[in-house]
């Protein structure tokens, strides 16, 4: 039973109730362990530290540009084109850039620049702070912004409609702040029946007509139309939907006013805050990264029903995850920017992920592997201990639940955990996996046209083929029971024609989208399954001396838990877009035109940690500080778009 | 065929209104949408006029080509942010509007055929009048999608006098088809629209210079591709005569 899809590593976990207090004990230790190791560098560095001090501390994600001399040659226009700079549109998009660089627009370039979201319950802020060199020329970027009174001396706050610009001596943070939608609701609501109203909203009649706007201009121009009418309503009493805008602007106002208060008043920051994100400012990286999963998970809204139905339940998936914060370094090397990541977890679910990784790779799936692949991946983990150690962690704690569902699934998975061959079953699927997609290659598919004869336009339907743009993929997962899979298919083959036996392989026909076959390779030590007819026929024990070079195979070998490679524009290029999300066809858009390779890898798993490495190579005269923005662009939408 | 891309509707044009309006469900017409901006479609509007104004239509919809795209269409979750109907929600909707139509005064033997391998579909009803034919779609479309077409001028579209048919297309759909992008011309190059008008009786003459004439003299034929017919959204209209009874 699954009850959350975890962020990092795709594993279905929930806590355990028991590691409450070893959590607890264990987030002390942290805070203590990390104020000792990071607290004097931290204080070392404060002179230097500017920007960031005016990072709210409600910010979840956070990236930091240390070295923004890089971008010096950036254009303003360019920048703004950026999704991570879609907040401040408004403002920068109204010819105030043109011709403009970053440099022109007096941002001060020893300076950081921080870019943030962040979500509470009742609000969402994103922005970014900087510091300034020079004001004037600031202004003629930011020239839409009017002075706006200011509490607080020294503090000087500029607004927009939608943004507010607040400047503290030669820092500055530009912060748009949103009430939710569920709290606007909530406090308009409770305003509007208090006031005695009904329902504003009727569920059952027809929508009402637009509403005709009239001109009274063309009223008193021509003395030939009727008297302009009244209003029919009292103007001095706002409806819902009014007085629905006057609580967004009230809540707005609030939660700035808080805001303020607490980084120019009390001083509190997300740099003071969080020692580990002071922590990672240290280092000597041209980027830095932040992302505190805890808090990004309890501001979750797919969490809504244990929040409200199983609180309990809730309150251990909070407890697993404590102090589950993901750290980052951007590098700038030749060609190639490397960001280096750190995810750190609470022991119950460090206990999980150092069980499930505690597998060795399946050298057997490089060898189907082609070194043509646009783009690739091997995935190495262990999946019976992983299951051990998760049914060890999370059924005494389902069990705790008094819920009469939950505790009908608890039962269900402790009579399955009872009765079924664990042994069969994970000797089948043994947990190490690779894929491969190998581009868009033409397939002939039966179509139907349409055929009118001469004499009468007579109608018939003539059948022929086409060619149809089908990608290629491959999935394939190592099995010391080659035996199971053979049966099946032995058995389906037996019930439908469509499956079929050959030398070395199965194949299904019209398995794949009702038009091409799937191939299905046994090979006694691999599952594999493809549409890649190539790969059956020709290479059915492997690509020999095409597949995967010694470097790769050696990359992946020594990878952790996982290790994927893809071609920029081999793999993203030809991606139908349509098919995605509009969120995630973003993050798929941003990558889009742009050349080299990406890589992830995976370090060894333990208890606390696990490290990846994702690098960016790429090809080509553009400059280094534009490659850096295209990398925190396609970041940021990963990390604010899907949280 | 014509096609007019909005936030909730997509039209095809002549009798492919009513069609597309019918399916004027998002999620169908979401598939259509795809089939047709990313792969061919074939579409075939066949009126059968009889000397006394009564009739039939069939109309067929053939997106076989691109079953390979719509499969994987089926296959998601959502498109673009749309939730993707299953094959039973697609057929529940067709049905529903067929059997609304069915009911409309003039109209009988609405059928359609829905083939899920290849993706044909095919539409036939008998009508009494065009005049008939013309409201019953604009009061099945109105309940269908709660759509209420604003003029007469854009819910007659067809016009019979006993000797001479008039078809065109619609204004409220021929403003959307100028708002409409393309975003692979190629492709629509391949798409094919056939319209045909057969009568009891031998055509004397059209005005459209793409119409061919059958050899029997009793039907008319335009086919085009869906390009120009999407450059040019008065490609299909025409004017047949006919010889005197």
């Amino acid at each position: 039973m699954c009850f959350l899809q975890d962020n990092n590593r795709g594993l279905c976990v929930t806590s355990l109730y028991n590691f409450n207090r070893v959590s607890i004990q264990f987030k002390i230790v942290l805070s203590l362990v990390t104020s000792i190791l990071f607290g004097n560098t931290a204080l070392a560095q404060q002179q230097q530290i500017q920007s960031e001090q005016l990072l709210p501390k409600d910010a979840v994600t956070v990236f930091s540009i240390n070295n923004i001399s890089l971008l010096q040659k950036i254009s303003m226009d360019e920048l703004v084109s950026y999704e991570f700079m879609s907040e401040v549109h408004q403002e920068l998009f109204d010819g105030s850039t043109s011709g403009k660089t970053l440099k022109d627009a007096g941002l001060d370039f020893d300076q950081r620049l921080n870019l943030f979201y962040g979500k509470t319950s009742t609000h969402e802020l994103t922005g970014f702070t900087f510091g300034i060199a020079d004001k004037k020329a600031l202004f003629e970027v930011f020239d839409d912004f009017q002075v706006v009174n200011s509490p607080l001396n020294g503090l000087e706050i500029y607004g927009t409609f939608f943004n507010q610009l607040l400047i503290k001596d030669n820092r500055a943070i530009l912060i748009r702040i949103e009430p939710t939608m569920e709290r606007i609701d909530e406090v308009t609501d409770s305003i509007w029946y208090a006031r005695g109203n009904e329902i504003p909203f009727d569920f059952f009649d027809e929508p009402a007509e637009d509403e005709q706007i009239l001109d009274e201009q063309t009223f008193e121009d021509n003395p030939n139309t009727p008297i302009f009418p009244e209003a029919s309503d009292n103007p001095a009493v706002k409806n819902y939907y009014e007085l629905r805008d006057s609580v967004q602007v009230i809540l707005q106002q609030a939660e700035l006013s808080r805001v303020i208060n607490e980084i120019f008043v009390k001083g509190e920051n997300l740099y003071n805050h969080d020692a580990r994100f002071a922590a990672q400012l240290t280092h000597n990286a041209e980027g830095a990264f932040y992302l505190d999963n805890a808090r990004n998970l309890d501001k979750s809204q797919g969490l809504w029903y244990f929040q409200t139905v199983l609180p309990t339940l809730y309150k251990d998936i909070q407890e697993l995850y404590a102090g589950n914060v993901i750290l980052g370094d951007l590098f700038l090397r030749d060609n190639k920017i490397d960001f280096e990541v750190e995810a750190q977890y609470g022991p119950a679910l460090g206990s999980i992920y150092a069980q499930m990784n505690d597998a060795k790779f399946d050298q057997n799936v490089l060898a189907y592997i082609s070194s043509e692949s646009p783009a690739y991946f091997t995935y190495n983990v262990n999946l019976q201990k992983a299951y051990e150690q998760a049914y060890k962690v999370l059924l005494p704690m389902l069990s705790d639940e008094k819920n009469a569902q939950i505790a009908m699934n608890v039962l269900t998975l402790e009579l399955l955990n009872e009765f079924i061959n664990k042994d069969a079953l994970f000797d089948t699927y043994k947990g190490s996996m690779f894929g491969t997609f190998s581009g868009i290659k033409k397939v002939m598919i039966k179509k139907i046209e349409f055929s009118y004869d001469e004499e009468t336009f007579a109608y018939q339907e003539i059948e022929t083929e086409t060619q149809a743009d089908m990608p290629i993929f491959t999935l394939g997962f190592s099995t010391t029971r080659a035996d199971i899979p053979e049966l099946v298919l032995k058995h389906m083959a037996r019930l439908s024609s469509r499956v079929q036996r050959f030398e070395h392989y199965w194949r299904i026909d019209n398995a794949i989208l009702d038009a091409a076959p799937l191939y299905i390779l046994n090979t006694g030590k691999l599952l594999i399954m493809t549409n890649d007819e190539d790969l059956a026929r020709l290479h059915p024990n492997g690509y020999g001396k095409a597949a995967l070079g010694k470097k790769e195979r050696s990359a992946a070998k020594h990878s952790g838990f996982m290790y994927g490679s893809a071609d920029i524009p081999q793999t993203l290029d030809g991606f139908p877009l349509d098919v995605l999300t509009p969120r995630n066809a973003e993050i798929v858009s941003s990558l889009k035109g742009k050349s080299g390779r990406i890589t992830l890898s995976s370090s060894e798993t333990n208890t606390s940690h696990t490290a990846f490495k994702l690098s960016y190579s790429y090809l080509g005269e553009e400059s280094t500080g534009k490659h850096l923005l295209d990398l925190v662009n396609s970041l940021y939408l990963i990390y604010t778009l899907n949280p | 065929m014509n096609i007019i891309l909005g936030n909730k509707k997509a039209y095809l044009t002549n009798f492919g209104i009513t069609i597309v309006q019918f399916l004027h469900m998002k999620y169908l017409y979401m598939i259509l949408l795809f089939g047709i901006v990313s792969a061919c479609i074939e579409i075939s509007d066949d009126i059968t006029l009889n000397n006394n104004g009564s009739g039939s239509l069939r109309y067929k919809i053939n997106l076989s080509s691109s079953k390979v795209k719509i499969n994987s269409i089926l296959a998601l979750d959502s498109l673009d942010g749309k939730p993707v109907p299953s094959k039973e929600q697609i057929s529940s909707k067709i049905n529903e509007f067929v059997r609304i139509l069915d009911a409309q005064e003039g109209i009988s033997n609405a059928l359609v055929e829905e083939n899920y391998t290849d993706f044909i579909f095919k539409f036939s009803c008998d009508f009494t009048s065009i005049n008939n034919l013309q409201d019953a779609i604009a009061l099945s479309i109105a309940q269908i999608s709660k759509d209420k077409i604003s003029s007469p001028s854009d819910q007659y579209w067809l016009s019979w006098d006993g000797n001479k048919l008039v078809r065109s297309i619609p204004s409220y759909i021929t403003e959307q088809i100028k708002n409409y992008k393309v975003q692979d011309a190629e492709l629509l190059k391949d798409g094919v629209y056939t319209s045909i008008a057969r009568f009891e009786r031998p055509v004397v003459s059209f005005e459209n210079k793409l119409s061919t004439l059958s050899k029997n003299q009793m039907a008319v034929m335009v086919r085009t591709n869906t390009l120009d017919l999407k450059e040019n959204q008065h490609l299909l209209d025409n004017t047949i005569v006919l010889s005197p009874r």
